[in-house]
């Protein structure tokens, strides 16, 4: 860091009231938080809503943050849950598919498929609704109950397609490694 | 942190929504990560008006605290909006409840030093201090925060006994408790008066301003005060029941008037 405060530094500023120390968090943070709130929703108004209710909760409880880890992911961690609850009062949003491309490119692959064998080919063989619930419980460390909010299904069902999911993926792994 | 970073093939890709569940899954591990890449995402996100979004939270975040008055109607069972909607109400700022307090003090010591004439002119002015204070919070010229008020879709029937009933709240309370300074009255004598004013003066506001109703309807009662006063009564004559009578079946027949025309309102759509 080239002699900017941290971002612990602005969330301690922001505890004592510094409205300021909040808008550089919000500059540094909102708009990444915006794209991926927007992968997983394609409604722009929530997404707004969320990044709002995010930061004003940062506001009010940033004794929140105990000091361990990246702030941006203890931010992500309250915007998606933003998200989820904002979600949970409407209708008729669509969650985004979780790929887009079925297919990824092979230079991208490269950054996963090193150390684990090919887990980009393993989850693109996933149906849709079950990388949705992997991408809502293993990568966005939801909450079953949550994640059944989020993508308007009952829990077990969350549960069951989570479970299927992860065996296929061990399978496919298990696959490719021999 | 690492010197890698995301290259800006993949970045853009996954700022599109055009990449795989597991590339973005990447780029998002190590966005968590490493401040660089993120404010080289920021810079690409263009979708949201994010400007107006901290507009927005800072207004949140400086707004004036909730007030006592609208805490009170909070812990009454109110929804916060209506309790918003009620509390802004000119009738309850403190300039306003001043002045009712001050023409109190003044009417209720006139009748302790004034005997028998002081007496009548507390019993003029008591009872028409709560129809006032209701047409008073109507009235938009008054009332600069009912304009918006009335532009919202929201019952016009519901927002005018909110705030009636929160007005009466906060009038007749202050009207019986100066009328038990005064001895030798009944303070309960100057309710159904009072009442029967205020609901003529919500039927009326079916066919004209409610502050006209108001004016019309005190004037009509300080001449009948004054004409009583002039002649050989006493202020106990009020208190007889058939005038008490009178005053119920004036409230009531004002509350049927007001239930049956009330979607004749007109203040309440000025644009009528």
């Amino acid at each position: 860091m080239d002699g900017e405060p941290t971002d612990a530094a602005l969330l301690h500023a922001v505890s004592t009231r510094d409205v300021g120390a909040l808008h550089e968090l919000y500059r540094r943070h909102a708009g990444w938080l915006a794209i991926r709130l927007s992968r997983r929703c394609n409604d722009h108004d929530l997404v707004e809503d969320a990044i709002g209710d995010t930061f004003l909760a940062a506001w009010q409880k940033p004794a929140g943050f105990r000091g361990d880890g990246e702030v941006a992911a203890w931010l992500w961690g309250i915007a998606i849950r933003r998200l989820v609850s904002r979600m949970r009062h409407r209708t008729g949003v669509v969650v985004q598919p979780a790929d887009a491309v079925v297919v990824p490119a092979a230079e991208d692959q490269v950054l996963l498929s090193v150390e684990y064998g090919d887990m980009g080919a393993a989850l693109a063989k996933l149906s849709p609704e079950m990388r949705a619930v992997i991408q809502a419980v293993v990568l966005d460390g939801l909450t079953a109950k949550e994640a059944a909010q989020l993508l308007h299904v009952p829990v077990s069902n969350v549960k069951t397609r989570l479970y299927r999911a992860k065996a296929q993926l061990r399978a496919v792994l298990a696959e490719g490694v021999s | 942190m690492t010197d890698w970073h995301v290259d800006d093939e993949a970045l853009r890709r996954w700022v599109d929504q055009t990449d795989s569940m597991a590339d973005g899954a990447s780029v998002e591990q190590h966005l968590l990560a490493c401040a660089t890449c993120r404010s080289r995402a920021n810079r690409e996100s263009q979708v949201l008006d994010l400007d107006a979004v901290w507009a927005r939270t800072r207004e949140a975040i400086e707004a004036p605290p909730v007030g006592v008055f609208e805490r009170a109607l909070r812990g009454l069972g109110l929804a916060a909006p209506e309790a918003r909607l009620v509390a802004v109400s000119r009738a309850f700022r403190s300039g306003w409840v001043g002045a009712v307090a001050a023409t109190l003090v003044f009417a209720t010591l006139a009748a302790a030093f004034g005997h028998t004439r002081g007496l009548w002119l507390f019993l003029a002015v008591a009872p028409i201090v709560p129809c006032v204070a209701v047409a008073f919070s109507y009235d938009a010229r008054v009332d600069p925060a009912l304009e918006p008020e009335l532009v919202t879709p929201y019952s016009a029937v519901r927002l005018i006994l909110l705030r009636s009933v929160t007005v009466l709240a906060v009038a007749l309370p202050a009207v019986i408790l100066f009328g038990w300074l005064i001895p030798g009255i009944e303070p309960f004598a100057w309710l159904l008066p009072g009442l029967g004013f205020t609901t003529v003066v919500l039927a009326a506001s079916t066919w004209t301003t409610s502050l006209r109703a108001a004016t019309v309807v005190s004037l009509l009662w300080l001449g009948l005060v004054s004409v009583l006063a002039a002649g050989p009564y006493s202020p106990d004559s009020m208190l007889r029941s058939e005038w008490q009578t009178g005053f119920f079946v004036l409230a009531a027949l004002s509350c049927v008037m007001f239930m049956v025309r009330r979607h004749h309102l007109r203040e309440l759509r000025p644009w009528r």
